[in-house]
């Protein structure tokens, strides 16, 4: 069953290793240095400012200390950072080189041999890329703009970013905000226009394959007044990238009486250091909705903030994280209420197996302006074996007392009684846990596009393959 | 002498309205039947009435002794002699029935009660209803299964003594036992001919040993139909089709 | 003396402010250990002291049950006037700091019944580990704080034993500007099976201007084993309100009515009589 697991064992450190044999060399430094930054920032052709922001965030990060709680992040070597910001500008990852558990694991979710290249992060891009110029050309119609941040920064909507961009996630936030800041590099811009619907979800799968992408990328999504947007981030296929560090940001402005539904389906490499920062700022009468799925990487930190700025605006997060062998998923989510009758629900399911570590961690603050506020957290986590860990660990700070706070948890195990009535219908013991635990998940599935959700159901049976025994 | 009147009122919840219009009077020492299929607005016109901050009344008026209601606290309306038996009684941890009880009254009437007259009486309710005297002492509501429910609030009805009383289908759900604890009830309340009932029920078993004066069939939101006891059995038998295409001929 | 109390087993956010809390302790810690034979059972009601540290061990089918009870004005004056115990000293501003830690061997039981009424501000650590088969913990955790009154609560339960069990319940009522912050963990650990651990907080808040933290935490290392957690934190319940409204109450008159019975709920729980009476009638 061994050639089953989707587990990558850390990949030799020597695939890191500085090589300086193209000309732009850089002397491995024990830090990052402002002329790394520099050279960064003119190779993306930053307008100015962007150049400053880089510096200065630079310094911020040189004076952040790490974060002294959550899950270790020791595998991941902070002397020669710079060996994950530039592994080398001219990645030349080939089809070969992708560890062979992540072949097998596209081939059983049954994803096109050109897809699997681009998603593994290396070759041209295929037809992904037409199929993205076609949404690209269908939403435009509609004055909505979907297009990479880095051309953004030059587009009509330039001041437009430099008023948004890590305005919401300082980089003072923490280390691995600070260090987005000076080195981000790729991602998504969005801009729905007053009162426009988008009927599609938009896809940034089709954008995250260009060489080193998906590894600072910064997100920026604004959605204007009354307008409706579903954004869905990566795919249940396997993300696969020889640098093991990931620190995204993702910024979403929902304007007044707005709708943004924001999907992921995260599936990293089990090598990866997953430190992504997501936040929303929700204005009056507006609303975001999560949907997240955390299945991938070797460690995660992941909290979804949402910041309720005005009255009556509302906050959803549905996710579900799965643990496995060699993981560390430390996930849940952040909410601010700052104005009056705002809510916000949470519902999260978390999976140990495997000697995997799920800990779900969250933050719910209602501040003295928000009257009349509601907000519900039910987390329910389920233990597959007793190698594993499951940790809970909610915190609300209340300061009105005019709110309404639910919070329950539950955890436990698959039971018996359950995997003996399936089996005494025919069902072997393995399928069965498997069909339990993707009922257990189905809170994010019921959320997701359907193929989408198909997708996480084939990779929950992937996952549970060989859970008994 | 009239106690209740009702005129055209309109309610809605959450903006969708469900009540369009109802009239509806009552005399003290009179007993009337609120019956129609599910989702009539049965319990809409109950809620309406004792002031749930969740039903919004969007015109008419609610004249209790000659008194508007609407807009009036839910408190002060219990002063003035409403009452409402729960469908769904709330659960009060760390509050006895017992305790609960005096401290409504006392409420209420603004004066102490006597803890010893208190005692008995409530000893003597308990015992009318044949519930055991272990009621009074339990956290109200908290643990207990429907029919226990129900019962304790057939006892607040009888200990709170209002001049009218709203039973929203209390007899709904219950075992027999039970039942003969809610019949009880509401014939020992029917004694007091200074007030009125209203009983909301959608199926007809617990009033077939009651006294009724006056039968309301209200579909859709509307009254359909209106008379005397025989209505029941006519309900009984053939259901509310009759009512209901009349409602929905008239659009 | 400047010292950090309250250190749960797992931190969190450290912008929360909640992995540990710096206070002024008094210089000297009454001290009080007890250590029960094999099916022994008592009761002990503690002295209030500005500083205590009690330690328990708890020998096969032993029961321990603690009370303590800080009401605060009255103690505190005591404590300035030195009348209080060996130990008994007045915390700096009105501080008190308490830190219990009890051992269960198999089949014992301990039992913590807190109730905070008064005092400027309460550090109670209690910390239990369920080391022996079917041993059981239970916190009763009752309190009523006003003023800036400040209660900050670490209590833990270790799960190590088969069939451990353990409820952590904290319940009672905020008014004005007064601040809590209770976190409660089940510490589920490998080997504990059949173990269940239960957590529940119910607190009232009555003034615009109270605080509340709450961090329920349960760790889990164990397939075996249930753990649940439930909190209810606010006004209350709007069927509640209109529920009692309809019988004639009013809404000062309602809440009132629940924040007493909030505290009672707790303190009937304690085994003893006197206190129990003394503390319902007060």
């Amino acid at each position: 069953m061994a050639e089953e697991k989707t587990f990558v064992d850390d990949i030799d450190r020597s695939r890191y290793d500085f090589r300086n044999e193209d000309g732009e060399s850089f002397k491995v430094e024990e830090g990052l240095t402002p002329a790394i930054v520099e050279q960064i920032s003119r190779e993306k052709n930053d307008p100015e400012w962007m150049r400053e922001f880089r510096l200065h965030s630079l310094e911020v990060y040189n004076n952040t200390s790490m974060p002294d709680w959550g899950p270790s992040i020791e595998g991941l070597d902070m002397d020669n950072i710079v060996t994950y910001v530039r592994p080398h500008t001219k990645m030349s990852a080939s089809w070969d080189e992708v560890p062979e558990e992540i072949k097998d694991t596209f081939e059983r979710l049954g994803i096109p041999q050109a897809e699997r290249e681009s998603l593994a992060g290396v070759g041209a891009q295929y037809d992904s890329e037409l199929v993205y110029h076609n949404v690209r050309e269908e939403v435009a119609a509609k004055g909505v703009i979907y297009t990479d941040l880095e051309s953004a920064l030059h587009g009509e909507r330039a001041q437009m970013i430099r008023e948004h961009f890590m305005k919401l996630v300082p980089p003072t936030d923490h280390k691995f905000a600070a260090l987005h800041g000076a080195v981000w590099s790729g991602g998504s811009f969005v801009y729905v226009p007053p009162g426009v619907s988008v009927e599609i979800p938009l896809q940034s799968y089709f954008r995250l394959n260009s060489p080193g992408a998906g590894q600072f990328e910064h997100t920026l999504i604004i959605v204007d007044e009354g307008a409706y947007l579903h954004f869905i981030e990566g795919c249940s296929a396997p993300k696969y990238n020889v640098a093991n560090l990931h620190a995204g940001c993702v910024e979403l402005f929902v304007g007044k009486n707005a709708t943004l539904r924001y999907s992921t389906i995260e599936n990293w490499s089990k090598n990866m250091y997953n430190l992504n920062t997501k936040r929303a700022l929700v204005e009056e009468g507006a609303k975001v909705e999560w949907v997240s799925g955390s299945f991938g990487s070797h460690v995660s930190y992941l909290y979804p903030m949402s910041v309720l700025a005005g009255r009556g605006a509302r906050s959803e997060f549905t996710g579900v994280t799965f643990a496995g062998a060699g993981q560390n998923l430390d996930t849940g989510c952040k909410v601010v209420h700052n104005a009056p009758d705002t809510s916000s629900y949470v519902n999260t399911r978390s999976i140990s197996k495997s000697g995997g570590i799920s800990t779900f961690r969250s933050a719910v603050v209602v501040n003295e302006k928000a009257k009349n506020s509601k907000s519900a957290v039910s987390c329910q986590s389920l233990m597959i074996d007793d190698v594993s860990r499951s940790d809970t660990i909610p915190a609300m700070d209340i300061r009105t007392d005019k709110a309404d706070i639910g919070h329950e948890a539950r955890i436990g195990r698959i039971s018996d009684d359950a995997v003996f009535y399936l089996m005494s219908r025919g069902v072997s013991e393995e399928e069965a846990r498997a069909l339990i635990v993707s009922g257990f998940a189905e809170n994010v599935s019921k959320e997701l596009p359907l193929e989408y959700a198909v997708e996480m159901n084939n990779l929950i049976r992937i996952e549970m393959k060989g859970a008994i025994g | 002498m009239e106690l209740l009147n009702v005129r055209d009122l309109r309610v809605s919840v959450e903006d969708k309205e469900i009540l369009h219009g109802l009239k509806f009077t009552a005399n003290r020492g009179e007993t009337h039947v609120i019956m129609g299929p599910n989702g009539a607005g049965k319990s809409t016109f109950g809620n309406i009435l004792m002031g749930n901050p969740a039903y919004q009344a969007t015109s008419g008026s609610i004249l209790f002794n000659g008194e508007e209601l609407l807009d009036m606290p839910v408190n002060e309306r219990a002063a003035k002699g409403l009452f409402m038996s729960f469908q769904n009684p709330i659960e009060v941890p760390g509050v006895s029935l017992e305790n609960f009880i005096r401290t409504a009254l006392e409420q209420r009437d603004h004066k102490r009660v006597r803890l010893w007259e208190f005692r008995k009486e409530i000893k003597r309710t308990l015992e009318n209803l044949m519930m055991d005297e272990s009621y009074a002492s339990r956290d109200l509501n908290v643990g207990f299964s429907g029919g226990e429910k129900k019962k304790a609030e057939i006892l607040q009805l009888l200990m709170l003594k209002p001049s009218l009383a709203i039973l929203d289908e209390t007899d709904s759900g219950l075992d027999v036992d039970a039942v003969r604890t809610v019949s009880r009830g509401i014939e020992e309340f029917q004694k007091d001919k200074d007030s009125a009932l209203i009983i909301i029920t959608h199926n007809a078993a617990i009033l077939s040993q009651l006294h009724v004066d006056r039968v309301h069939v209200l579909v859709d939101g509307q009254i359909a139909a209106e008379g005397d006891a025989s209505l029941i059995d006519e309900i009984n038998e053939n259901g509310f089709a009759r009512f209901e295409e009349g409602v929905n001929g008239n659009g | 003396m400047e010292t950090i109390v309250n250190k749960p087993l797992a931190n969190t956010f450290g912008w929360l402010n909640v992995n540990g809390t710096k206070v002024n302790a008094p210089d000297k810690m009454q001290q009080q250990e007890y250590e029960l034979e094999e099916g022994a059972e008592r009761t002990i009601i503690a002295d209030f002291a500005a500083g205590s540290r009690i330690s328990a061990k708890l020998g096969r089918n032993a029961t321990l049950r603690l009370v303590q009870i800080r009401r605060g004005k009255e103690e505190d004056t005591a404590a300035a006037a030195g009348n209080l115990s060996e130990g008994g000293l007045k915390g700096a501003d009105g501080t008190a700091v308490n830190d219990v830690r009890v051992k269960c061997s198999e089949g014992a039981r301990f039992e913590w019944y807190r109730i905070v009424l008064g005092g400027e501000a309460t550090y109670d650590n209690c910390t239990v580990e369920l080391e022996g088969d079917r041993s059981s913990f239970e916190a009763q955790i009752g309190y009523r704080l006003g003023g800036e009154q400040v209660l900050d609560v670490n209590c833990e339960a270790i799960h190590t034993g088969k069939k451990t069990d353990s409820v952590i319940n904290a319940s009672g009522v905020l008014s004005e500007k007064a601040s809590k912050l209770m976190r409660g963990t089940i510490d589920l650990r490998k080997g504990c099976k059949g173990a269940v651990g239960n957590e529940l907080e119910d607190v009232l808040l009555m003034d615009r201007t109270v605080r509340n933290r709450s961090i329920p935490v349960i760790l889990c290392s164990e397939e075996d084993v249930v753990g649940n957690h439930g909190a209810t934190i606010g006004r209350l319940d709007e069927d509640m309100i209109f529920y009692l409204a309809s019988r004639g109450m009013e809404t000062e008159a309602i809440y009132e009515m629940m924040a007493k019975a909030k505290l009672d709920s707790v303190i009937r729980r304690i085994p003893d009589e006197e206190v129990r009476r003394g503390l319902l009638e007060e």
